[in-house]
């Protein structure tokens, strides 16, 4: 399924995504500024099975996705994955497609929005994920809405003769700051 | 494609899985013991949308299936990704199921000593991963009897009988299989022994 619209801070936004945007990911994970970290680098995915891959997701019953859009602008994607109805858990995944905008908070945004979506809208237990040690502004945009480090697991990826370790997380609901609850949950309008 | 081929340890043989072992599968996969203590590979179904499931994991490409038999009667099955683009040539073991009426027996250790032994005697891996859930105190023996050590754990991750389990991932290099078991577990005589 996709997500809902959902309006951060900053110009950053979580919405359902549209054609146009699985074009755009199918480019950006060519690239090699923004695949040190994600990989292979390599598709079978073609502009004409954009389209399919929209409705797969769509119609997925154990994942929820999201475009994220900065100023207007879809820059990336996010989403949880492998849902386990269950157990309640899922795999939680980011990618900033446009490597001119890192540093700019967008994912530390866009996971708060996720996460809280999760939480209270979802009724989720835990999300889990696994992120390139050395990619630090994508775990600690974790860390800030609530994820701690689990485990490491070592020499995950080789790339340009060096191995790289992966940073394991989870969180709960109980670990994301209040303080940080995003609107429309922190509004006292918002019916509870 | 990737169905498993024979894999013959002391006691036990993993080999090939034909469509009569699907009514045991189906079974196992039914039996709450098994659901406590691993995920199952698939739901219990109808005959034929396990043949169906069969005809499908003949076509995986990185994904291998076995059954285990011991004395010629089935006793479990065992599955395994192989994978190793952008990492280290590795497999993590995604299923490996016994039968309950034959839990107790040492069957487990042996299907699983030889299963290794393919891993990194004949297609020379360098990893192995596995998921386990905390409390499957079997399991994890077997795990460290062979060498794996836990890189992660997570808490709270699997409901099943009104409450949530860790589970502990774990991971053996080739270097640990080397040091414990390369010189006695070995598939072939080496030529340069042989002559």
């Amino acid at each position: 399924m996709f997500g809902p619209r959902i309006a951060g801070d900053n110009g950053v936004e979580l919405r359902p995504p549209v054609l146009e945007d699985y074009k755009l990911f199918a480019e950006w994970q060519m690239q090699p500024e923004v695949t040190r970290f994600w990989g292979p680098r390599f598709t079978t995915e073609t502009i004409a099975t954009a389209e399919e891959r929209l409705k797969r997701h769509l119609e997925s019953h154990d994942s929820v996705s999201w475009s994220i859009a900065y100023q207007g602008e879809t820059v990336g994607f996010t989403g949880l994955f492998d849902i386990s109805w269950t157990s309640r858990d899922g795999e939680t995944g980011i990618f900033i497609g446009r490597h001119d905008l890192y540093g700019k908070g967008i994912a530390s945004e866009a996971v708060r929005l996720r996460m809280a979506f999760i939480w209270n809208e979802m009724n989720f237990h835990r999300t889990h994920n696994w992120i390139a040690l050395a990619n630090q502004g994508s775990w600690r945009a974790n860390q800030k809405s609530g994820y701690s480090q689990i485990g490491t697991y070592p020499r995950s990826w080789f790339r340009s003769g060096e191995w790289f370790d992966e940073w394991l997380g989870e969180a709960f609901p109980s670990t994301f700051p209040a303080d940080k609850l995003p609107s429309p949950w922190r509004d006292k309008e918002h019916p509870k | 494609m990737a169905l498993g081929g024979i894999i013959r340890g002391k006691r036990t043989t993993l080999r090939t899985p034909v469509e009569e072992d699907l009514a045991a599968y189906s079974r196992w996969m039914a039996d709450m013991r098994v659901r406590r203590a691993a995920g199952v590979w698939h739901e219990p179904a109808m005959p034929a949308t396990w043949k169906e499931r069969l005809k499908e994991q003949a076509k995986e490409q990185r994904v291998v299936l076995w059954s285990i038999e011991t004395d010629g009667r089935l006793i479990g099955l065992a599955r395994a990704r192989l994978g190793g683009l952008e990492g280290a040539p590795g497999a993590q073991i995604q299923h490996f199921i016994l039968d309950p009426e034959e839990w107790r027996r040492g069957y487990g250790w042996d299907a699983a000593l030889a299963l290794h032994r393919y891993f990194f005697d004949y297609l020379d891996l360098k990893r192995t991963g596995m998921e386990l859930r905390a409390d499957n105190v079997a399991a994890l023996r077997i795990a460290e009897k062979l060498g794996y050590t836990e890189f992660g754990h997570g808490h709270q991750v699997h409901y099943r009988d009104g409450a949530y389990v860790d589970e502990s991932w774990l991971l053996m290099e080739r270097a640990t299989w080397d040091e414990r078991f390369g010189k006695t577990e070995r598939e072939y005589v080496p030529l340069g022994t042989a002559r």
